[in-house]
């Protein structure tokens, strides 16, 4: 699983930042397109849920999802890497 | 979040302030819904006029978006009419504490089955940041500008004492908590009446000298006691500070409910 902060919902409020055990959330620092400073995550892969999500079956802490007024804040699922065998057209 | 299908994804980002926690009860509250298992055709919204207000538009079931004061009234027409309905009634502290006070306090002493479930930003966010009736003594808002003379209403005091069968306060920063309480209101027979405090940053916070919203969710993060602990500092003589927030499950009892399909 891999945290994502959706850019379109996110208002910049910095909230994530304040309740995260790991302190993956940053503020940002990069305005973008609307003007909002969105937090960075720095190192998600450290968040339990994206280790542990699939293992346990149900959401582990997810304090930010929660806190998160602007529900911008989500886990989604990431396919394993396969090398794809590049067909050359004749 | 597990209540993510009660969503209206097409209504979303929401038209809320940067900060404000009513998307966080939002959260909480459809968690505890989903956590409960109700069904969408059964279930209703209530609000009436507000910031708070706006959120049932965000939930994908029956809403009503009723007059000002008056979501407890249509609620109460709602589940009368139809028992087998599950009512819930987001309300902000202008709606439910100015002017819906009397709704409010008939709607505990008459026990109705329903969830009432109050933001407190403790100010009118959406008119322009009007003192409301549980803006606290010495706060400044746009007409209290030398800071509230007048004491400020304590909610769950009231519900209390008017008889409602299950009264708690929690804040927008202890989600998990509030989820839990949330869900033993929705699973109380009779009014269930939850407050919590939110955070204003456009209209309270900005001139109560919270500089940012993680300001004054520091603030309210240091400044509550749990009920238990309170009590106890009271048996034992000390005196708590004036500005204490007394969270948790303030009352749990069983009186006669109205509404309920026997």
């Amino acid at each position: 699983m891999r945290l994502v902060i959706d850019e379109v919902r996110c208002k910049g409020c910095n909230l994530c930042t304040l309740v995260c055990p790991y302190r993956i959330f940053k503020p940002g620092t990069i305005a973008n397109r609307k003007g909002i400073l969105v937090p960075v995550t720095d190192r998600p892969e450290r968040c339990t849920n994206c280790r542990l999500q699939k293992i346990y079956g149900r959401t582990l802490c997810g304090m930010c999802q929660m806190i998160c007024p602007d529900q911008a804040i989500n886990w989604v699922n990431e396919e394993v890497y396969e090398p794809h065998r590049v067909v050359v057209e004749d | 979040m597990s209540g993510d299908d009660w969503l209206r994804k097409d209504r979303l980002p929401h038209i809320w302030c940067a900060g404000c926690g009513n998307g966080t009860v939002v959260n909480c509250t459809l968690a505890a819904v989903d956590e409960i298992g109700w069904q969408r055709a059964n279930t209703v919204f209530v609000s009436g006029i507000g910031c708070s207000s706006r959120a049932p538009g965000y939930v994908l079931t029956d809403s009503l978006h009723t007059t000002h004061g008056r979501a407890i009234a249509f609620a109460t027409g709602v589940k009368l009419a139809d028992p087998s309905l599950n009512v819930v009634v987001i309300t902000g502290d202008g709606d439910l504490a100015a002017i819906g006070g009397n709704h409010f306090i008939h709607a505990c002493r008459r026990n109705i089955d329903l969830t009432v479930i109050c933001m407190n930003n403790q100010i009118y966010g959406m008119t322009g940041g009007q003192g409301s009736p549980t803006t606290p003594m010495g706060k400044l808002s746009t007409t209290t500008p030398f800071g509230s003379v007048e004491p400020a209403f304590d909610l769950t005091e009231l519900a209390k004492a008017a008889g409602a069968n299950y009264v708690a306060r929690w804040t927008g920063f202890h989600v998990k908590e509030l989820t839990k309480a949330i869900f033993s209101g929705l699973s109380t027979k009779g009014l269930a009446f939850i407050e919590v405090l939110v955070q204003c940053p456009t209209n309270y916070g900005r001139r109560n000298k919270y500089r940012s919203v993680t300001d004054q969710i520091d603030y309210m993060k240091t400044h509550s006691v749990l009920k238990q602990k309170a009590d106890r500092l009271r048996e034992e003589g000390n005196e708590l500070p004036e500005d204490t927030i007394i969270l948790g499950e303030i009352v749990k009892r069983s009186l006669p409910a109205m509404g309920v399909r026997k």
